[in-house]
């Protein structure tokens, strides 16, 4: 058993996701109390970028390249793991909550018979390395806190923005190409296309800073207003459940029930009535700002500053206010 | 051991199923269907395809066969929605159809009952007149026989569906001087360019339940062959009201209580939410009274509804339970809706909140199935005799 | 020919329904139970494949009690109804349930598993991968679109990632999880609401499904809840009341300066 904090490092045209710098950040606070050497376990197949990107960030790079590797598919991914898990059993391993990260660590959880916590929102360890975590139930309205078994690897797969990134980390990892022998039949899946959404924000799982309109917007055509905003602070747009459901935006966007849950540093609100569905979407984001004409709209329930307002008048002026206090910053 | 105050597990499923199915299809556009007070053709087509309007209809016509109790627990989960809607839906499946499923010969249920249950043919029932409501041997609405049938003469008025009904069952006299006893049921179909029918007359325009649209219906001497007659025996048209009565008056009843629901729930919400001198409303006892009272009425509104369905189900001669609980319920509607108002302060006469709309769908239960001045009379003196 | 479809559903609180802690390990939940939200849409996905193949729709759910969800899918039109309840499975986990349910399916012929993306009450969305992994079966997670080449035994899918979508193919059998936008769910015809109420449910206890005890329930769970917590608390919101423009120059100020998330 060794005794290592191992992080899945996720990866996107040779750039490691924010999100496995969080991971990583944290295992080394981790370490701190614990000792241990903290793992990022790199796969896929042409990961020259995304090595030297981790270098500073952990102790050890287990690099496993396969071109079966690339795209991901859990088949894959689980093949090339097992194996790997079943010998080292490292006393941590830790996932983003994200499209990988929920794919596949319920499987390896389950082949190996280990606790797994899913969309984890805190993490802690003690001295022997024993992992507590607290996760979100019922959509945000409790939460529950978790401990482990014996059984090794402890699993979780870890929300956006629950780690902060430590800027100052300067390990320099060792990296050791661990050989994998992929058997092709026992890869099922094969992904044919890639499709990418339009534009070059980042999901709004993933975005530092959210801005969301919802039915004040008044209809489609005046998202521009809050596309300019994020623009200015290179945040991802988002939405309400009424907004989807009118056809003005994507699903994707929705935040929310059956859409997402985004824990964004800040969080913007407009127009947005506050609906226990969307604000249980919201609930972990660190700065929660809304602006409504109704004073007694529920989202100023959960914000932590309102303005009784008229969007259409105060985010062209925040755009601009933004645009002024961020370029005096040089 | 007999009491049992519990519904069984498929009753609650059929709730649930109901109430999502009016959650998806018609609370969306319940401001809609009010203000544009226009019937709504497509969501009748939509709701007529799930098989709705069969509910109490024998299986071999295309209905479902229900019971009374499951019937009720449709008509408590579809009010919760459009007013109107409920009146449209409920006109078609029970006062509009009732007396062709039961007196209609196999070629009028074929023509008739089969396209109604389907929603292709909108049907209606004709009871008031300019000159009588309640007042049932005020009818004027004449019958008179002629050879092969009978000619009808007369005007309709507040007919449900009126303005769009292909089919009306119409309440006539055959003599005015035989009061009660000269009152009958005849099919009366729409005057096309091949039968001779009623002739829609003047649609009124009303305060609430604003999608169901209502009118005069006009019988210029309508010639209906015999078999449109519907009934036994000449004379028997009051009895045979009476059958129905009864359902009718605890369906009334059991939309009182889903408006006056809704119209507290909403104010539960808005009490929670709005503050004044630095508390919500809803931690003041003046509004807190509102809300108890309402609570208690509402309670023992639903049980004694539940009663009379089940005293309906199982054959018990309840008419004045059914009178007494349709009287009990509508008045704590009528209690439910004001304080309503009064709890959104100024906000209520806002068109843009839904407590208005509560308000004035509520009145007409005031008067469908006898005002409550003639209940109470009626009642007291069946009560005093002891 | 047609095709066998096994649908994982489960009864949920509903979204509005109140959940209160009551001690550190009891929760107090309010008594609103409805369909799994995207348990409906796996039930649609089903009964479309079914109406385009034939064959048959088997709804499934592992509950002591509650089988509204099972006559729910009746209802829109699944032909059977399966409820496994046993006493030992009190204190079961997602990969307990996985466990039971791999146990039942094992020696079942079907041709697709679909399940929603994730329960309403734990949120976990294991249930269905980890039943995959225990059946061997490929399985493709939040699907948002599903299509079926029956001659090939094979489906094509998308599924949802972040900033887009993946087009996979995957061979059949397999289990897919289901995503919000795969279809909307038929509202049930009355008729087949009246089918539902009548039903009979198939009940199956752990003795018929032959899995050892210790597999399931409390004991065999490897993380478990210790406590329950209400959401982190958040101050009371501060109200900018300044009047415009003023006001949006203070936000700004906050933002930079208090919260310092500028």
């Amino acid at each position: 058993m060794s005794n290592e904090i191992w992080v899945l490092a996720e990866h996107q045209d040779g750039k490691v996701k924010g999100i496995t710098f969080e991971l990583l950040s944290g295992g080394v606070e981790f370490s701190k109390k614990t000792g241990q050497k903290v793992v990022a376990i790199l796969l896929g197949s042409g990961l020259e970028e995304a090595t030297k990107g981790l270098l500073p960030f952990a102790d050890k790079i287990y690099l496993l390249e396969h071109p079966l590797l690339s795209p991901y598919t859990s088949d894959a991914y689980e093949s090339a793991l097992l194996p790997l898990l079943k010998e080292h059993q490292p006393s941590l391993f830790l996932g983003g909550s994200t499209s990988i990260g929920k794919d596949l660590f319920p499987r390896l959880a389950m082949r190996l018979e280990t606790g797994y916590a899913p969309d984890c929102t805190e993490l802690s360890v003690d001295e022997e390395g024993r992992l507590t975590v607290k996760r979100p139930l019922f959509g945000g309205k409790v939460f529950a806190e978790m401990v482990f078994s014996e059984a090794r690897p402890q699993m979780a797969t870890v929300r956006n923005h629950t780690f902060l990134i430590h800027e100052n980390l300067r390990k320099s990892a060792e990296v050791l190409s661990i050989p994998i022998q992929l058997d092709p039949s026992s890869i099922k899946k094969k992904v044919i296309q890639v499709e990418k959404s339009p534009g070059e924000r980042l999901d709004i799982t993933e975005a530092d800073i959210v801005v969301a309109a919802g039915r004040g917007i008044k209809g489609p055509e005046h998202f521009k207003i809050i596309e300019e905003l994020a623009n200015v602070l290179n945040a991802s747009v988002g939405t309400t459940r009424a907004v989807v459901d009118e056809g003005w935006r994507d699903l994707k966007d929705q935040i929310g029930k059956s859409g997402k849950n985004i824990s964004a540093r800040l969080y913007m609100a407009f127009g947005i009535s506050g609906a226990i569905h969307h604000v249980l979407g919201i609930g972990t984001c660190k700065t929660i700002v809304a602006v409504d004409t109704d004073p007694n709209a529920l989202i100023f329930n959960y914000a932590d500053y309102g303005i009784v307002g008229d969007l259409f008048q105060i985010v062209p002026a925040l755009t601009e206010e933004f645009k002024k206090v961020l370029a005096s910053e040089g | 051991m007999a009491l049992d105050f519990t519904f069984t597990e498929e009753q609650e499923f059929f709730r649930q199923t109901i109430r999502d199915t009016v959650n998806r299809m018609i609370m969306p556009r319940v401001k809609e269907l009010d203000e544009k007070e226009e019937f709504p053709w497509d969501l009748w087509r939509e709701f007529a395809a799930l098989g709705y309007l069969g509910l109490r209809h024998e299986e071999k016509y295309g209905g479902m066969g229900t019971d009374t109790i499951t019937q009720m627990i449709f008509y408590e989960e579809l009010a919760r929605g459009s007013c109107g809607f409920f009146m449209s839906v409920t006109m078609q499946i029970l006062m509009g159809t009732y007396f062709i499923g039961r007196f209609g010969n196999e070629e009028i249920k074929q023509r008739i009952l089969v396209p109604a249950i389907k929603g292709e043919k909108i049907g209606t029932i004709c009871f008031t007149e300019d000159q009588s409501g309640s007042d049932l041997a005020g009818t004027r609405t004449l019958a008179t026989k002629v050879d092969g049938g009978w000619r009808i003469n007369g005007r309709k008025q507040w007919i449900t569906n009126g303005p769009i009904a292909d089919f009306a069952t119409v309440m006539a006299t055959i003599d005015p001087k035989l009061g009660l006893k000269g009152l009958n049921f005849f099919l009366v179909e729409r005057k096309t360019k091949d039968r001779d029918g009623f002739v829609p007359g003047q649609r009124l325009h009303k305060l609430g339940s604003r999608c169901s649209v209502t009118g005069e219906l006009v019988f210029d001497n309508v010639f209906i062959p015999d078999e449109n007659f519907l009934g036994e025996e000449i004379g028997k048209g009051v009895q045979y009201a009476g059958e129905i009565l009864n359902e009718v008056r605890v369906m009334t009843g059991m939309s009182a209580l889903a408006i006056a629901k809704e119209a507290m729930e909403d104010a539960r919400q808005y009490a929670n939410n709005r503050i004044a001198f630095g508390n919500p409303i809803s931690k003041y006892q003046l509004i807190r009274e509102k809300f108890a009272k309402f609570w208690a009425w509402y309670e023992a509104a639903r049980t004694f509804l539940y009663k009379c369905a089940w005293m309906i189900q199982n054959n018990i001669p309840c008419i004045n339970e059914c009178m007494l609980a349709k009287y009990h319920a509508t008045e704590m509607c009528m209690y439910a809706v004001e304080e309503a108002m009064r709890i959104y302060g100024g906000n209520a006469f806002c068109t843009e909140y839904p407590v208005q709309r509560y308000w004035r769908d509520a009145k007409f239960l005031l008067y469908g199935g006898g005002t409550h001045e003639v209940l109470c009379d009626y009642l007291g003196r069946v009560y005093c005799k002891g | 020919m047609g095709m066998e479809i096994v649908v994982l559903v489960k009864q949920v609180p509903d979204p509005e329904a109140t959940v209160k802690i009551k001690t550190d390990t009891e929760l107090e939940i309010e008594n609103k139970y409805f369909t799994n939200f995207f348990d409906e849409i796996a039930i649609e996905a089903a009964l479309r494949l079914k109406e385009k193949f034939g064959g048959k729709v088997t709804v499934l759910t592992v509950d002591p009690k509650r089988v509204d969800a099972l006559r729910r899918g009746i209802s829109m039109g699944a032909d059977e109804a399966i409820q496994i309840a046993d006493p030992a499975l009190e204190g079961s986990d997602p990969f307990a349930i996985a466990r039971v349910l791999a146990a039942y399916l094992k020696d079942k012929p079907f041709d697709l598993i679909l399940a929603g993306r994730q329960a309403m009450d734990d949120d976990s969305g294991i249930v269905g991968i980890a039943l995959a992994e225990a059946l061997n079966l490929p399985h493709v997670h939040s699907i948002i679109g599903l299509e079926v080449d029956i001659s090939r035994k094979e489906a094509k899918v998308i599924r949802e990632v972040e900033n887009g979508k993946e087009h996979l193919t995957c061979p059949l059998p397999a289990l897919f999880t289901c995503q919000k936008g795969l279809n909307t769910p038929r509202i049930p015809l009355v008729m087949n609401v009246m089918k539902a109420m009548k039903a009979q449910i198939k009940k199956l206890d752990l003795a018929s499904l032959g899995i050892e005890t210790s597999k399931v329930g409390s004991p065999s769970i490897q993380a478990k809840v210790i406590r329950y917590l209400p959401p982190p608390k958040r101050p009371p919101v501060k109200m900018i009341k300044e009047e415009f423009p003023d006001n949006v120059k203070t936000l700004v100020r906050l933002l930079r300066e208090e919260a310092k998330v500028i």
